[in-house]
């Protein structure tokens, strides 16, 4: 079983995502229905899709997302717990056994092109975590971010602040928003730590 | 069964008699690839298989009965089957039950599982491994199903850019779990 023009993976997770356009995906389609070996590469390829809407949906992950994710995650029936501290505020913050998703609303301004990494600290102010050069857009407005559902789910009460940092192109970084979460476990059981 | 033999060859077999393993051959090799035609465009399992019951019993009738001129185009004849039944299933066409009835259900069965589901604590390292744009651009295109365009505003990146960093995330995420060729 083997393919003299095989189609790259990564076009047919465009296919499967229905990301080509028209004459692209027909040209596709042409090839997949008299190709056992693209066929099989597709089936590869649907299931990591697959794989991957089931970790999203699980919310384990800590990273920035969008509108669209938290839409998607309602219309599925997940429950997104959200919390949205002022600038260079703080927020009384817990995570319950029925949530799913939980968010951070950050409000900022980004200003053009700029590079912005994202910063945990401890109480004492030491960094113990970041998320290097985060998917923000200038006049966004706000940086949606999601924590692990799973660590938060873990958790002891605990205090934990998020620092913005734009980085700056001669080197160093600037604070440009920091907002510090007041986690109260309300979980059954013990905490993870 | 005849797996050396050409898609091309089965098609003109099952139009010279009755050959009915040249037909299990043609329906063994035509039904994934119909399924996924059906899951990429119906997205529902139940309705892909549908798809592949009533694509499969479309073309081998055409088959038995010689309409299909060229043998060499049988992968075009089955991909315009499966968009015109498409259309037909979307219109609610309830020709399947007859068509079952004539064929009989014993050859039209449903197709096994596709590929099993990557191990999910795997995939979340994978994950966590790539970039943070990377990961959400992931996120975004294929869970919030996103444009492009939309992804790109989002970033204040270009579309084309948005495409770059999906092909590099989804060619990591592939060697990361070990499937990339």
């Amino acid at each position: 079983m083997s393919c003299t023009h095989p189609i790259d993976a990564a076009i047919l997770a465009d296919y499967w995502s229905s990301a080509l356009a028209g004459q692209q995906e027909e040209a596709v389609e042409a090839h997949l229905l008299g190709c056992a070996a693209c066929s099989t590469l597709l089936e590869q390829v649907a299931a990591l899709i697959d794989g991957v809407r089931q970790v999203a949906r699980s919310g384990s992950l800590r990273m920035v997302v969008s509108e669209g994710v938290l839409e998607r995650a309602r219309r599925e029936g997940l429950t997104v717990r959200e919390y949205a501290p002022p600038q260079g505020g703080s927020v009384q913050c817990t995570v319950t056994a029925a949530d799913n998703l939980l968010i951070g609303r950050l409000a900022v301004e980004i200003h053009g092109g700029q590079r912005v990494d994202l910063v945990y600290c401890d109480p004492g102010g030491a960094e113990i975590g970041r998320l290097p050069d985060i998917p923000v857009a200038p006049g966004c407005g706000q940086v949606i971010l999601q924590e692990s559902i799973t660590f938060a789910k873990a958790a002891p009460d605990n205090v934990l602040t998020a620092r913005l940092m734009a980085q700056e192109d001669a080197g160093g970084e600037r604070l440009i928003g920091e907002y510090t979460f007041n986690h109260t476990r309300s979980m059954p059981g013990k905490a993870a730590w | 069964m005849y797996p050396d033999v050409e898609d091309a060859e089965l098609a003109l077999r099952i139009g010279s008699g009755t050959d009915r393993e040249a037909e299990a051959e043609l329906f063994r090799r035509m039904a994934p690839r119909i399924r996924l035609y059906g899951l990429r465009h119906l997205r529902e399992d139940q309705a892909a298989q549908d798809l592949v019951q009533q694509v499969m019993i479309a073309v081998l009738e055409s088959l038995r009965e010689r309409r299909l001129r060229e043998a060499e185009k049988l992968a075009s004849f089955v991909l315009g089957t499966c968009r015109m039944t498409v259309l037909n299933i979307r219109r609610g066409d309830h020709r399947r039950q007859r068509l079952l009835e004539q064929f009989g259900p014993q050859m039209l069965q449903p197709v096994g599982p596709a590929n099993p589901q990557p191990d999910s604590e795997h995939l979340e390292r994978c994950l966590r491994a790539l970039r943070e744009r990377e990961r959400s651009v992931v996120v975004m295109s294929f869970y919030a199903e996103q444009s492009g365009a939309e992804v790109a505003g989002l970033l204040g990146v270009s579309e084309a850019n948005v495409r770059v960093i999906r092909h590099r995330a989804l060619h990591q995420l592939r060697a990361c779990m070990g499937v990339a060729r």
